[in-house]
């Protein structure tokens, strides 16, 4: 992976705001602009969990990964837990991935 | 970390899975591959969730949330400029859902964040609206209210609200319709509702803050309002001015 943003927010850190590198099996494919984007963020964010984010429009080998890993697809967002890919999830199954991945 | 270790295997095999992409030329062959990868993915995807949900004649109120998702695209370039950083807010004084009139000036010595949004009911307003109303515990952290602003009625703000879970106040900008919104220089003439917008007043009624959408369907940043924010808390306690972005 190339220009991997790792995020560790909440209010313990600016929002977005990189952390310091460590291992984050979870990574959102997404765009600035899209609102189920920031809300699975955001979610990451107040639960602490650490991931690592591509914004797909800015970063177009990772777009050509997400194309990659979904059979042709660039819906957002996108994110792997621990190898478990979930096109468009909701947070409840975002958390159902996390809790199977013993992440939270 | 808590509960049962994910599989180190699986994530190892992902990880050369990706690492493979750009050794593969594109193709049939290539696409034929990425396929099959996302028919496994959602095939286990589907075994671990159990499955759709059992058809049912009756319609929930889960149905009811999610018609956005199924609505025709709200699509379009931006239209307008927002009111500068540093200006005056103009009033706002509208009906909430419950006919009852909120007022701009009843916030006064507290930071407003001030959304427009296009409709109700429509895809990226529904999506937007519920991060706010997730994002409300922060709102409270940095003392600030947040007020949604559409053109549509008191009854439609109020089954929205309902059916979404909204607690802050929408405001119905109803009649005259698209006042308050030219107030801020954001009405869409053309299209009879506003542009996705948003303003920061601080304490002193000054605009702090001011961005619209350069499209329609999209969302602004909640991480760049953050930033806006944290800004203003720095500028309060004496730390340079940050400007907004446009």
């Amino acid at each position: 992976m190339n220009a991997i943003s790792i995020h560790r927010a909440g209010r313990c850190a600016p929002h977005g705001a990189p952390a310091a590198p460590t291992i984050a099996p979870i990574v959102i494919y997404g765009t600035a602009w899209c609102a189920a984007t920031q809300a699975v963020r955001r979610h990451l964010d107040r639960r602490e969990v650490p991931y690592h984010h591509f914004d797909i429009e800015k970063n177009p080998a990772a777009a050509a990964r997400l194309r990659w890993m979904t059979g042709g697809s660039l819906r957002h967002p996108t994110i792997s837990v621990a190898g478990e890919v979930l096109v468009e999830p909701s947070l409840r199954e975002v958390d159902w991935a996390l809790s199977r991945a013993g992440l939270i | 970390m808590e509960g049962k270790p994910y599989s180190r295997r699986l994530l190892e095999l992902e990880e050369r899975f990706e690492q493979l992409e750009p050794l593969i030329p594109e193709g049939s062959e290539k696409e034929a591959i990425s396929v099959l990868h996302g028919i496994v993915q959602e095939l286990w995807r589907n075994l671990r969730s159990g499955g759709p949900a059992p058809s049912t004649s009756e319609l929930t109120l889960s149905d009811i949330a999610e018609l956005h998702r199924r609505a025709p695209p709200m699509e379009g370039e931006a239209q307008s400029i927002p009111l500068p950083v540093g200006t005056q807010a103009p009033d706002i004084t509208l009906q909430d859902p419950n006919g009852r009139l909120v007022s701009l000036r009843d916030f006064r010595g507290q930071l407003v964040i001030v959304a427009f949004y296009p409709l109700d009911w429509s895809p990226s307003c529904s999506d937007q609206l519920s991060l706010y109303q997730a994002e409300s515990g922060e709102f409270d952290r940095y003392g600030a209210q947040l007020l949604a602003v559409s053109a549509d009625s008191i009854y439609s703000h109020g089954a929205w609200a309902a059916v979404r879970g909204l607690t802050f106040p929408l405001l119905s900008d109803f009649e005259p319709k698209g006042e308050v919104a030219r107030r801020y220089q954001v009405w869409r003439s053309k299209d009879g509702f506003s542009e996705r917008a948003l303003y920061v007043i601080d304490k002193d009624g000054v605009i702090r803050y001011s961005y619209v959408s350069p499209k329609l369907n999209h969302v602004p940043d909640i991480y760049e309002l953050y930033r806006a924010l944290d800004g203003l808390q720095a500028r309060v306690h004496g730390a340079p001015e940050v400007a907004g972005k446009k």
